[in-house]
């Protein structure tokens, strides 16, 4: 075998590509990962334990850097004065999207891709999102059902090592968990309060989090800094680099290639087959191929598209694997920015100890049990209740001995807020292309981005606010303030879409494996895949795609079918 | 003399007696001396000139005074938001910020001085007070006075000195706990 010759590629090293990596090549695969970025050294890079006044901006952000090489990276929280160096420049890696219809493209090009700065929310799907396409007719129905993927989320959970409360929800299953932190005084009253008043309808839980409460294989549990998207020295939050690279890598048989930007996907039309991938590296622009049995593209789910709209050939002029038509289209996010904050009233007498990186989940509500008027699908609320302390000086009033004192010794009143992430139909006018005008710093033809909520995501949004507002009131909250932000797509950073999995090949891309009908032995396992988005934090569901996947693609090969 | 001792000014000077427009009494001579150092770009102030200075660092120091802890001043506050006027702020947040502080000292003629620092302490805690239920407005004193308060309640409480003598700050946890007793020490 030649050094540019393996028996699978990956394509990216983020939360999908680290799954494949460590799959195939504990099935055996000698593979190949190829990241576009630059590798990352967790003892320089990560930045978790950095204080504010060891930063040039006491963490208010490089602003006049970001604005000029972050114009869209700098809309995302995380991309701070720790963690921009996380997120892509934007002048290397433009993309373009009509002037009406804005698109926050949130990307991280390094060894662990977003897996560095992810949420860590993991909540698996039950069969209420599963049917859904195919029970109000949108988009394809799923080729696959709860069933199918349940022990792929428990083989990955076992190994993410993922903290949780069991709820026995039917719409909302419980997974393989480690002891939840607690919640808090405050919290745990307003579990209380609205068990009693909605009658278990709307719940408080613990947020379902990758991030460990107990030691496992070999990480340590958190320490509870609170600053996860900076980088973990004890590794007790999963990332590729933390958790699945390192098992691929102790197999042997993983080869890990940075600044490596793939091209496109080079196509046998005899064989219809792959033969590999097309490569520019990164630091010299020199191209060279890597050739392999096996092409795993998990790039993410608009640069893997992009990725495949760039590979046209004579047989494929719209993209490699697009005979369906629907290479590019059916683009979601989720939608967020609605919801409320409040004054709860109740454990003035009590603190808390540790910095949680999240607290509370109130799981989906709307279109469970009963049709809601306005809108289909549903939405769940992010949260916490934490007391301010000095943070709540700018807005307090007063100077002078007093208010200094009080911001010192008093912590404030416990605020909670309630953000509401909720489910984006699949729509074929939301989607990407090539754009004709636009290449990035290697010459690689540019994404133009068309994508824009519809009424049903916007009646949704509305809704958060109002159902938040009314958990409040039912707290008997006071200061209840609303909010509905004007995000545009792509801000919630879990797109999804552009090469949907499905039953038919004339409206599909993927089969029930992730498999390219056209082109069977490449396989699409990041966001991509999907062919609708429920409303619950997507990434844990790549995994489990992706390791079943990959198990698949090791059964084909095994009989020598790919 | 935050920025140099008095020796230094003195040696600094030496160096520049033959210009004839060096005073020659040694208080002028220091706050000459401090005013050519700022020029020369080898203090923090790269943006407040001296009033503007004075008066920031009076207003922060009036928000979070020197009591048994250490003050705005003492944890450097007024240095930190002449960095971010300076490197932060855009070109129109700057000015509209700087107008902000003439219109303090117009304010404050308006009590007795065209200057908030030569206020006596009474007059200045009165319109201190308006400027706070003033932190709404837009522009103007409110405004300047606003980001004045928000800068130095960040600059305080993220300094070194306040993280680790004040607020004592950890940064590591053996589990989380969200019910322990708490009284306010205020």
């Amino acid at each position: 075998m030649s050094p540019t010759t393996y028996d699978a590629i990956v394509v990216g090293s983020g939360i999908s590509g680290g799954w494949a990596a460590k799959e195939l090549t504990e099935h055996g695969l000698r593979t190949i990962v190829l990241e576009a970025g630059r590798p990352i050294d967790p003892s320089v890079d990560y930045v978790e334990h950095v204080r504010p006044y060891e930063l040039r901006y006491r963490g208010m952000r490089d602003r006049k850097r970001t604005e000029r090489y972050q114009p869209i990276q700098r809309h995302t929280g995380a991309c701070d004065e720790w963690s921009s160096k996380f997120f892509v420049n934007d002048l290397d890696n433009p993309y373009s999207f009509p002037e009406n219809k804005p698109f926050y493209w949130i990307r991280g090009r390094q060894v662990g891709g977003r897996s560095i700065m992810w949420g860590r929310c993991v909540y698996r799907w039950s069969d209420l999102d599963f049917e859904a396409n195919a029970r109000e007719g949108f988009g394809v129905d799923w080729p696959l059902r709860y069933k199918d993927l349940a022990p792929w989320w428990s083989h990955v959970e076992r190994f993410v090592g993922i903290q949780g409360r069991r709820e026995n929800l039917p719409h909302l299953p419980d997974g393989e968990f480690q002891t939840p932190w607690p919640l808090n005084a405050a919290e745990q009253k307003a579990r209380e309060v609205l068990l009693t008043k909605f009658g278990g309808e709307r719940l408080i839980t613990n947020a379902r989090l990758a991030v460990l409460t107990e030691d496992h294989d070999g990480r340590q549990k958190c320490h509870l800094c609170g600053h996860c998207s900076r980088g973990c020295i004890t590794l007790s939050y999963f990332s590729s680099i933390n958790s699945t690279l390192p098992a691929a890598r102790k197999t042997g048989r993983l080869t890990l290639r940075p600044f490596s930007v793939v091209h496109s996907v080079i196509y046998d039309p005899v064989k219809r087959r792959a033969t590999g991938v097309r490569v520019i590296d990164a630091n010299t622009r020199q191209m060279f191929d890597v050739n392999a049995k096996v092409v795993f593209l998990c790039a993410s789910a608009m640069e893997s598209t992009r990725i495949l709209l760039n590979s046209s050939t004579s047989e494929f002029p719209d993209g490699l694997g697009n005979s369906s038509g629907e290479l590019g289209h059916n683009l979601m996010d989720h939608i967020m920015g609605g919801g409320a904050t409040a004054t709860l009233p109740w454990a003035k007498d009590r603190r808390d100890l540790g910095n949680r990186p999240d607290a509370l989940y109130v799981p989906r509500f709307r279109n469970v049990k009963s049709k809601h008027p306005g809108f289909l699908r549903g939405y769940g609320f992010e949260g916490r209740a934490d007391r301010a302390g000095w943070n709540r000086g700018a807005q307090m009033p007063g100077f002078g001995a007093a208010f200094k004192k009080s911001l010192i010794g008093d912590l404030g009143p416990w605020r909670m807020t309630l953000d509401g992430f909720g489910e984006m139909l699949p729509r074929h006018e939301n989607y990407i292309e090539l754009d004709p005008h636009l290449v990035d710093a290697w010459g690689i033809p540019a994404l133009r981005v068309n994508c824009a909520y519809s009424d049903n995501e916007k009646a949704m949004q509305d809704d958060m606010v109002v159902s938040a507002t009314e958990m409040f009131e039912a707290m008997g909250a006071t200061d209840i303030r609303t909010f509905k932000d004007d995000n545009p797509p792509g801000l919630v950073i879990h797109e999804t879409g552009t090469a949907r999995m499905g039953r038919d090949p004339k409206t599909s891309v993927l089969n029930a494996h992730n498999q390219m009908w056209d082109v069977p032995n490449v396989f699409v396992t990041d966001g991509a895949c999907m062919p609708s988005t429920a409303n619950q934090n997507p990434s844990i569901t790549y995994m489990a795609l992706t390791a079943r996947a990959v198990d698949y693609a090791h059964q084909l090969l095994n009989r020598r079918e790919l | 003399m935050p920025a140099m001792r008095r020796r230094e000014v003195v040696q600094f000077l030496g160096a520049a007696l033959a210009l004839s427009f060096v005073p020659r009494d040694v208080d002028a001579a220091i706050k000459f001396g401090e005013e050519l150092h700022l020029q020369l770009g080898d203090v923090p102030f790269r943006t407040l000139n001296r009033d503007q200075r004075l008066l920031v660092t009076a207003i922060a120091e009036m928000i979070i005074p020197e009591t048994d802890t250490l003050g705005a001043t003492s944890a450097k506050v007024p240095e930190f938001i002449d960095l971010i006027v300076t490197d932060w702020m855009s070109d129109d947040e700057r000015a509209a910020f700087l107008v902000g502080l003439s219109d303090i000292d117009a304010r404050s003629a308006t009590l007795g001085s065209p200057h908030f620092v030569d206020l006596p302490p009474e007059k200045k805690v009165e319109l201190l007070s308006a400027l706070d239920r003033a932190r709404a407005e837009k522009a103007g004193a409110g405004h300047a006075f606003a980001r004045i308060k928000g800068l130095t309640v960040y600059g305080y409480f993220t300094s070194k000195r306040v993280e680790q003598e004040i607020l004592k700050v950890r940064m590591f946890f053996n589990g989380y706990q969200g019910n322990v007793p708490f009284t306010p020490a205020v």
